[in-house]
């Protein structure tokens, strides 16, 4: 099958007050149709330069990015990103408002605006708060109105930037399994970043580790372990030690709190 | 005793009373006889001169040329304001130049141009709107402009990605996202100007006479008809009250709090 997306020799410089600063440097990769890629790293390893770059927020210094048969350089409704930060829902309209209203620019007729919206929010759980405003959702219930939101516009592939980073554990346990059970039913192709390395076996059908300073691609491994995955189980276990050794982890500890041992937190 | 208790605590019986008794106050002060009616007219002759300027239709042609003129500036205000503003957007230099002609006239009072005014624009309307858009725009362009530098960068971005460019990323994301400061610009405005309006309409009132609530005022002191006089200013008062508790309240009640986007007031 051919690709979806690939990334050819990506080079993005960032011109600094203090000298410039190689965010990515020469990364390459490819994704196959309905593939969950999850990248991990810790911040500043370029992991959120990469994604806007995929998105046409970050115009590249060298190398191309290919989705389907077209090259990207702008921002489109093909590629729809999820980001971290809850004010991502327009607060003048309503939940569903949202949604009817993206569709609507991106040119899809009025009669089946609102069904379609309907039921990507009746998927991510949110079908009595459609008429809700936003400010009157919680942290997770917005970012389920951003999934449903991305979801309902159909794109070639999601973009999701830590969409679950601001949110309380338990929460965020519960989205994941959730984003899990819509991409098994929708069949999407999805990006996913983080720098929790539970969060990226969970999900991911490969895990992308990425390096600082420069940005490079340390490795993409492949998650063989059937799903729904268990954190208990010797198999995640494993993968977790090899994924947290290979992360550099005098950087890590910054932020990589967060990283303890499966079943420990 | 409860009851009692619990009917003063609701705002607006409290703020009847309170005017109540300034009333009774006036009225009794009135009464002692020590003070002639035509520094300090009766409540009731208040009251009729009211009345009597309403049903003549003088009270109303007054208020409506206010209201005319207010208006047309308003017009004039908002288009030059947000041309502005945009070419503020636009180019850094044009941002850093309007900024600096807006700290230079944003604390000139409307008034002190009205000499100049008439100088330029002879007496008439002209020198009127000219005052008015001078203490609309400032107010205007400096909200509107903060207010399109606080957009959320997420929210531009995701506008960008559903596919909105130029003028309809402005007027769907920038303008809502602006809109609690865009509000309060215009509530600035108004007060500015509708201040403004009267003060430079009881100028007019002595050099040329055009009409407006100020000089209805202006006019019923050079015949010494008091009561006119505090029948205009009530009006005066009432349509300040109008337009600031309930014409922006209810726009701020539709749109910003409904919205939960309120502006955090710095403590």
């Amino acid at each position: 099958m051919a690709n979806k997306v690939s990334v050819e020799n990506l080079f993005v410089k960032f011109e600094g007050e203090h000298g410039d600063v190689q965010a990515l440097d020469d990364v390459s990769f490819s994704m196959k149709e309905g593939e969950f890629l999850t990248i991990l790293g810790p911040s500043g390893c370029g992991k959120s330069t990469l994604i806007r770059a995929i998105a046409g927020f970050q115009s590249p210094e060298r190398g191309e990015i290919i989705l389907g048969d077209k090259k990207v350089t702008e921002p489109g409704p093909d590629r729809i990103m999820v980001f971290q930060e809850f004010d991502q829902l327009f607060p003048w309209r309503t939940v569903i408002g949202n949604i009817t209203y993206a569709l609507k620019v991106s040119g899809v007729k009025k009669e089946k605006r609102e069904e379609r919206a309907m039921h990507y929010l009746e998927m991510v759980n949110l079908k009595d708060f459609a008429r809700a405003f936003p400010h009157q959702l919680s942290g997770g219930m917005k970012q389920r109105a951003a999934i449903a939101r991305s979801l309902a516009l159909n794109p070639e592939i999601l973009l999701m930037d830590e969409p679950f980073g601001s949110l309380d554990a338990q929460t965020r346990s519960i989205l994941q399994s959730e984003l899990v059970r819509i991409w098994q039913k929708v069949g999407s192709t999805i990006i996913f970043i983080t720098h929790n390395i539970q969060e990226a076996i969970l999900m991911g059908d490969r895990v992308m580790v990425m390096s600082t300073a420069p940005g490079k691609i340390k490795d993409i491994i492949d998650v063989s372990i059937d799903r729904p995955r268990l954190p208990e189980t010797p198999k995640f276990m494993k993968l977790w030690h090899q994924l947290y050794n290979l992360l550099e982890t005098k950087q890590f500890g910054e932020n990589g709190s967060g990283n303890v041992l499966p079943g420990k937190d | 005793m409860k009851i009692i208790k619990q009917i003063f605590q609701m705002k607006i019986i409290r703020q009847i009373v309170f005017i109540s008794a300034l009333l009774l106050i006036w009225q009794s002060v009135v009464s002692t006889g020590n003070y002639s009616e035509l520094l300090l007219p009766s409540l009731r002759s208040i009251w009729t001169a009211l009345m009597n300027s309403v049903a003549s239709g003088e009270m109303g042609k007054h208020t409506s040329y206010s209201f005319y003129l207010i208006g047309q500036a308003l017009g004039i205000g908002v288009v030059l304001a947000f041309l502005l503003t945009a070419l503020a957007m636009v180019s850094p230099w044009i941002a850093d130049f309007m900024k600096t002609i807006t700290t230079i006239f944003h604390p000139l009072p409307g008034v002190a141009l009205l000499p100049i005014a008439l100088l330029w624009f002879g007496i008439g309307e002209k020198s009127i709107i000219f005052i008015l858009v001078h203490s609309i725009i400032w107010p205007l362009i400096l909200n509107t402009y903060t207010g399109f530098q606080s957009v959320s960068r997420t929210q531009l971005e995701v506008g960008r990605n559903i596919g909105l460019r130029g003028l309809s990323l402005v007027s769907s994301v920038m303008v809502p996202s602006a809109f609690p400061y865009i509000l309060t610009g215009f509530k600035i405005a108004w007060s500015n100007s509708w201040r403004s309006l009267v003060a430079a309409e009881m100028i007019f009132g002595a050099s040329g006479g055009q009409g407006g609530l100020g000089w209805l005022i202006y006019q019923k002191r050079f015949f010494l008809e008091t009561a006119y006089v505090f029948a205009a200013l009530f009006v005066i008062i009432i349509v300040g009250i109008f337009i600031e508790n309930v014409v922006f309240a209810q726009i701020e009640r539709l749109t910003v709090q409904r919205w939960g986007m309120v502006i955090q007031k710095e403590k």
